[in-house]
């Protein structure tokens, strides 16, 4: 993937740059939003991430300019600011996720994956496949191996999500985020228990699990 | 110069003011007695004098001069004492009860003139006495003075103008009087508040006004300004305690893993042991005070902020609802028992997100604290008041009475649980969120002793109705 790294602390663009580029990434950099603006006018990139505050242009002001201008590469928002007014202002701008510092660096390599993947399948899916698994979104079904499934409404979105980003790392807070819209930590690893019910239910009675524990990350959906 | 403190009070000033307005006042009312008065009295004696002139002028167009002379002896002895003075064309003294003419320059046209007669009263004083004359002359012959006390009239004029002045002068010098007695009353009432104030600026945030019980507008100011400072000294000391607290929750996870990267260093560098369990540890132990951070932050910004942000209107059950499907299945597999009771088609005004993470941590506790085999209840009703009250009750061990009200305060965490995950945030951060709403936290004794465990605790979030 080619990913445009707009941050004006320079460490902290540093630590980012290795870790993808070691995760097989090609990362180019910019350390304030006009230098970011010229290199996203000139090169394609699959993803953006982009520091709201920064001298010169401030990250909100670029997205702005880049989408007026057409430009739908998918940007995901870094930002002290952690309060609901301030993501929905990134979002708001033209941004398509919101991650607030300090982070841990599986959270930013999971949330850069699953922005990158969701530009690939752009139209509109009816049926979802990963592997055995196979789920209908308007029937409202999911088999494996052929086997229908019963899930609970919130069962099928969580499996709904891990299917469309199956093989990749996906996050506690990302799920919690994403399936239940809620921008908190709970004390307690409430996700853990949903996680290992949907498991149960996918895995259990087959041969292999397709539903990983990423270690230090979240979980994984494996074909 | 600068004029004593009392001169330049509100009160004072407003005395001033007013007694200016006093005295222009009176002096409009004594000039207009005295044109209506003494004019009156002016315009009669000219009355008298040109009638006495014309009558003498027609004994003279008649019978001549010695006619009027003959009139004028006659006359001076009648009622009305004209004065008189009869001269020739020459100007010369003919006869007359004055010695001479007030009028000094006469060219033969009819003259008025305004003049004192002195005259002695009946104690032998010398008084004078305002007079009006007319001179004129006579067919071209002779020249007639006539001249006329104004008479008592103006004596009384005199007289209430006089009065006027003295009640004049009495009342701005009772009215400055009672500015300063106003002035020193409304002071002293100000002057408690301005010491507050000043100690208040000199960093004492303990001062309070003094309030007298009188209920007027001083009382209220005091009462307001006491509200005031008791909100602002709560909420420093809340700060203060929470920088403590923030240092001491901080302090020991960064304390703890420092070590462990010390011990891990140490190990590396001797060649001996993996570094990797030693990171992985080091990993969870920053998480922790990531989290510990990120709740202070939460509270912080609830309460600098005072209201919740984006407050919207919903169904609490709903929000209810969503929170028991994220928990129920946490609860069921620590066998603990999960009831829930909802009044549906409420409605409450607040942030959803915040409120649903104060159920969520409520409910984090209750699971925490609740032994396998027990039971939790999660409710939603509108109280009598019209209130919202969500509640969840447990039947896990409780918190003694007198522990409640700290268990909300920030950071507080009960020594028999400092064994348990959690970085004491959770009431706290509900106890900010209810406030934020302008609502509150109740804590009470749960259901009572299950399998000799409790007696439970019912931690209810109540907050306003919609207004």
């Amino acid at each position: 993937m080619r990913i445009l790294i707009v941050e004006d602390d320079l460490e902290a663009a540093d630590a980012m740059e290795r870790g993808l580029t070691e995760a097989g990434n090609a990362c180019t950099r910019a350390a304030d939003g006009e230098e970011a603006l010229s290199a996203a006018r000139d090169g394609e990139f699959d993803v953006m991430i982009v520091d709201r505050m920064m001298p010169r242009m401030d990250g909100v002001t670029l997205v702005q300019i880049l989408r007026r201008e057409g430009d739908q590469t998918p940007v995901l928002f870094l930002s002290a600011l952690g309060e609901v007014g301030d993501r929905v202002a990134g979002l708001e701008a033209g941004g398509d996720d919101y991650l607030v510092k300090p982070y841990a660096f599986a959270e930013l390599i999971a949330r850069v994956e699953a922005l990158a993947r969701r530009r690939e399948t752009g139209s509109v899916q009816t049926l979802l496949r990963v592997g055995e698994l196979e789920m209908d979104l308007i029937g409202r079904v999911v088999s494996r191996q052929g086997k229908a499934i019963d899930l609970q409404p919130r069962e099928f979105q969580l499996l709904e999500f891990m299917m469309r980003h199956a093989g990749q790392s996906v996050t506690r807070t990302m799920l919690l985020e994403k399936v239940w819209e809620y921008h908190f930590d709970p004390q307690t690893n409430v996700i853990d228990v949903h996680i290992s019910r949907l498991r149960s239910k996918i895995d259990r009675g087959f041969d292999r699990a397709m539903l990983q524990t990423v270690r230090g990350a979240g979980y994984r959906l494996d074909a | 110069m600068r004029l004593p403190r009392i001169f330049r009070t509100t009160p004072f000033r407003l005395t001033l003011l007013f007694l200016a307005l006093f005295a222009s006042a009176a002096g409009a009312f004594l000039a207009y007695v005295y044109v209506a008065t003494a004019g009156e009295a002016t315009r009669r004696t000219d009355q008298d004098i040109t009638r006495e002139m014309r009558s003498l002028a027609a004994v003279y167009d008649r019978a001549g001069v010695d006619a009027v002379n003959q009139s004028l002896i006659e006359r001076a002895a009648s009622e009305r004492p004209f004065l008189y003075l009869l001269m020739g064309p020459d100007k010369r003294r003919i006869s007359g009860s004055i010695e001479e003419s007030p009028i000094e320059t006469f060219d033969g046209r009819p003259t008025w003139t305004t003049f004192s007669v002195i005259d002695q009263d009946a104690q032998g004083r010398t008084v004078k006495h305002p007079a009006r004359g007319l001179q004129e002359q006579l067919g071209g012959g002779p020249i007639l003075f006539v001249g006329a006390d104004v008479g008592e009239d103006e004596a009384y004029v005199v007289k209430i103008v006089r009065a006027l002045w003295g009640a004049g002068a009495l009342v701005i010098v009772l009215g400055l009087a009672g500015g300063v007695l106003v002035s020193r009353n409304v002071s002293r009432s100000m002057a408690g508040l301005t010491e507050v104030v000043d100690a208040v600026r000199n960093g004492d945030f303990g001062a309070r006004a003094q309030v007298r019980g009188t209920r007027d507008e001083f009382d209220e100011l005091s009462l307001g300004v006491n509200e005031m400072l008791d909100r602002l000294e709560r909420s420093m000391a809340g700060h203060r305690h929470a920088g403590d607290a923030i240092a001491h929750d901080l302090r020991s996870p960064l304390t703890r893993l420092r070590a462990r990267l010390e011990a891990a260093y140490l190990d590396v560098e001797a060649g001996k042991g993996d570094p990797n369990q030693a990171l992985a540890q080091a990993l969870e132990d920053t998480d922790g005070v990531l989290k510990t951070f990120g709740a202070v932050l939460s509270i912080a910004r609830l309460q600098a902020a005072g209201a919740a942000p984006d407050p919207v209107l919903f169904d609490p059950a709903e929000l209810a609802a969503d929170i028991a499907e994220l928990y129920a299945p946490l609860c069921e597999d620590k066998g603990i028992d999960f009831a829930a009771e909802y009044v549906r088609g409420l409605q409450l005004r607040g942030n959803r997100e915040f409120l649903a993470q104060a159920l969520a941590n409520i409910l984090d506790n209750a699971v925490k604290y609740t032994p396998p085999g027990g039971a939790i209840m999660l409710r939603v009703r509108r109280r009598s008041s019209g209130e919202i009250e969500y509640s969840v009750t447990d039947t896990g061990p409780g918190v003694p009475d007198e522990d409640r009200g700290r268990v909300i305060e920030r950071f507080v965490r009960l020594e028999n649980s400092r064994s348990q995950p959690g970085a004491g945030l959770g009431l706290s951060l509900v106890g900010a969120v209810a406030e934020a709403h302008g609502g509150r936290l109740e804590l009470d004794e749960g259901p009572g002793k299950v399998d000799d465990v409790g007696p439970g605790l019912r931690v209810a979030l109540i907050l306003p109705r919609p207004g």
